[in-house]
């Protein structure tokens, strides 16, 4: 499978990097050389496509010089994405070349899905007469999106530890293994000198455009706390809490660990509990600065749904359709507070 | 945990039993345990001393000697410093899968004693043993591990090199699994089209549908759920008042029609998926609170922040339990129906010791059947320890 088309379909393959090592360019030459102008600009290309569309876009692919620039344009993409820094928008370029992938990966044969599956060492198998992908749980849960209930472990057929997958789903597999493969290989990557140099421009657009869209979104709620907009987990521990109601260890932390996540500090945090009949001061004030990470080597943060859940203080029949939507009580509080 | 608020000459006594335990018994350590933080808690009570490591076998057994513990506990995770002071210094490399079943956990167990609470977890343990961690998730046997915790319950520890690097929330899944949480019945039961109709057009309508279920012997919980509902079937069938029973569980309407409908015949079609024998049969399975108490059935139990925990101190093997003087005994899947914690897991001297005890209790330990008074007993030494752990007898 060392046909051009395929390797600029899917850069991300070892294939594919093997190919620009044994073709012996050097950054070099693709950041000053005109033969890659056309490489640079497919590379800004796909960011901004990631940035508008969410996908890096489709080019065509006809012949072997629209396929060899379109294979280094991720690699240019990706360098200039670590420079940006930005790690919203490193979550969101990863996402829409794993996007872009899969929009190929549904059209492959069974043999070429195994093939590129290949890349990320899953243990799996195939059943021919059912025509289904065998994946080993683990493999499954690593890179399944169990946040929907279709893909939760429990509603797949599962036997001997292999769930049995439709081609469609094993596709999706492939899509998110390859998007956390990105998402490490943004984090773990350094900037270089001279693709900043080289992109200057572009990276401070980009840069520019993120920071807008970012206000846009993300104006935090801070200081004082509206208590109607707490989901109502925190509601009820609250509540429960000021009426000096028995509340079990894990949900007073929750409580504190979501407080001291809206950055209200240990006086306010106190000053909320203290209507409670059996309020010790000196004690609460000691277990806030722990959770806070003031006298402790770690400032905790607030607990998701899924471990509120766990421990049993996720009330789940006062759940509303905000609750449905978000997994996390902070999400939550947030969004509410957004929408005031 | 609180310390013991008991009188000194008790608290002596344990010191001097748990001393003797552990200079009679050499406590093997866990595999890799150079990698593992150790923790224990002191008869002192005065709260817990971990963030230990051991890097020798001997080393560790003088420690047992010279401080003996109440309780002991081991990381199921691995380590790169495991004495490092704080969790994020230690360095996590990965950890065992743990499932911790306590008859704390079981609803209404609180209704019934000791014995009975036992017994129950037992039953409760194999199905979690051998339904879903041998047979849907397929896991060797040679990397399970089973324990009976010095307590009311069990451990299973799971050790396969596959599952060490899974992180909270993919364990949380497993149990999400175990426990039947989110199970979409509607995803098992569907309506295959068994006759069409052509329309002028030119388009296949259907007309005739059947519905069908999973068979029993399908794998997971295909044909779990079936045999959960051949299960409550049988059971409403098999009742003194099947048309109450049915009642029960919301069906009202034609009840009794159901029960005639239901000829032994027809349970062996239902058996094989076919649902569609007659209305009322076909209602009885599109009925929710059935297909709910169904999933209750036949879900496994575990303790869920345990399993999901990936920095979990767990009890050591062969140690004592600080409240029982039981030990914390390994066992293996078959041993387990057999298993008696009352008299297997009994690691303390038979010698008697006169106590003082301030309610009446039975007990049934190592095959002799105990009926005290309140007031001084003299009793084993073994079970001395339990009557003291749960703070109803002294020693004066």
């Amino acid at each position: 499978m060392t046909d051009l088309p395929v390797l600029a379909k899917y850069p991300f393959l070892k294939e594919s990097k093997n190919y620009v090592k044994e073709n012996e360019i050097s950054i070099d030459e693709l950041l000053n050389d005109s033969i890659y102008e056309r490489a640079r600009l497919i590379g800004i290309e796909r960011l901004d496509n990631a940035f508008n569309k969410r996908d890096v876009g489709n080019r065509a692919l006809a012949t072997d010089y629209d396929c060899i620039m379109e294979l280094l344009s991720y690699p240019i993409a990706r360098m200039i994405t670590v420079c940006i820094g930005d790690i919203y928008f490193k979550r969101s370029y990863a996402l829409s070349e794993a996007v872009h992938s899969y929009n190929y990966l549904i059209n492959e044969s069974t043999s070429n899905l195994i093939k590129i599956s290949d890349e990320f060492k899953f243990n799996i198998k195939y059943d021919k007469n059912n025509k289904k992908f065998l994946i080993y749980f683990t493999d499954y849960l690593k890179n399944a999106p169990t946040r929907y209930s279709q893909w939760k472990m429990i509603n797949r057929v599962m036997e001997n530890g292999y769930i049995s997958l439709s081609s469609k789903d094993f596709t999706r597999i492939i899509q998110e293994a390859l998007r956390s493969r990105i998402n490490n290989e943004l984090d773990t990557r350094k900037c270089s000198k001279i693709i900043n140099e080289s992109f200057k421009s572009d990276i401070i657009r980009l840069s520019k455009l993120i920071e807008k869209h970012r206000k846009k979104i993300e104006i935090e709620p801070m200081g004082s706390l509206d208590e109607n907009k707490l989901p109502p987990c925190m509601k009820e521990i609250l509540k429960s809490i000021q009426s000096g109601e028995n509340v079990p260890h894990m949900g007073r932390f929750a409580m504190v660990a979501f407080l001291n996540s809206l950055k209200l500090n240990t006086s306010e945090i106190l000053q909320l509990f203290s209507t409670a009949p059996d309020f010790e001061e000196e004690k609460s004030r000691y277990q806030v600065e722990h959770i806070s990470g003031k006298t402790s080597s770690t400032s905790y943060t607030s607990p998701g749904c899924d471990k509120m859940r766990s421990y049993g203080i996720c009330p789940t029949e006062k759940m509303d359709e905000l609750c449905k939507r978000y997994r996390h009580p902070l999400t939550y509080y947030k969004v509410k507070w957004r929408n005031k | 945990m609180d310390g013991f608020k008991i009188s000194n000459k008790s608290f002596e006594f344990l010191k001097n039993i748990f001393k003797d335990y552990y200079k009679n018994n050499i406590i093997d350590l866990p595999d890799r345990f150079g990698r593992r933080e150790f923790a224990f808690l002191f008869f002192n009570g005065k709260g817990m001393v971990r963030h230990l490591s051991f890097n020798k076998k001997i080393i560790f057994n003088k420690f047992l000697i010279n401080r003996y513990p109440a309780h002991c506990y081991y990381s199921s995770a691995y380590y790169t410093i495991p004495d490092a002071p704080t969790m994020q210094e230690k360095k996590w490399m990965g950890a065992e899968l743990i499932f911790d079943l306590d008859s704390d956990h079981l609803p209404n167990a609180e209704k019934l004693n000791y014995e009975q609470q036992l017994n129950l977890v037992k039953k409760e343990f194999y199905k979690l043993v051998n339904d879903f961690l041998l047979n849907d998730f397929g896991f060797n046997e040679k990397y399970i591990r089973l324990y009976f915790s010095g307590g009311r319950g069990y451990h299973c520890h799971v050790e396969d090199p596959k599952i060490l690097h899974l992180d909270s929330s993919e364990r949380r899944e497993i149990v999400d699994y175990i426990t039947g949480r989110d199970l979409k019945e509607k995803l098992l039961f569907s309506e295959k089209i068994t006759n069409t109709r052509k329309l002028k057009s030119g388009k296949n309508v259907p007309i005739e549908k059947t519905l069908i279920m999973p068979k029993p012997n399908e794998p997971g919980w295909r044909g779990r759920i079936s045999r959960g509902l051949i299960d409550l079937l049988d059971e409403i069938r098999m009742s003194n008042d099947p048309v109450k029973k049915l009642q029960e569980y919301g069906v009202k309407n034609n009840a009794e029609k159901l029960i005639s409908d239901l000829s032994d015949e027809r349970i062996n079609r239902i058996k094989e998926g076919r649902l569609d024998q007659s209305k009322t049969i076909r209602k009885f399975f599109l009925n929710n609170v059935l297909r709910k108490t169904a999933v209750t059935m036949s879900a496994g139990e575990t303790d869920e922040p345990v399993t999901c925990d990936i920095k979990r101190l767990i009890r050591l093997p062969l140690s004592l339990h600080g409240k029982t003087g039981l030990k914390v005994i390994p066992l293996k899947i078959d041993e387990l129906k057999e298993f008696n914690p009352l008299k297997n897991a009994v690691a303390l001297p038979e010698k008697s010791v006169k106590i003082q005890l301030n309610q009446k209790f039975n007990i049934i330990m190592n095959d002799e059947k105990f009926n005290l008074h309140p007031g001084e007993n003299e009793i084993p030494s073994y079970l001395a320890v339990i009557l003291i752990g749960r703070k109803i007898a002294t020693i004066e």
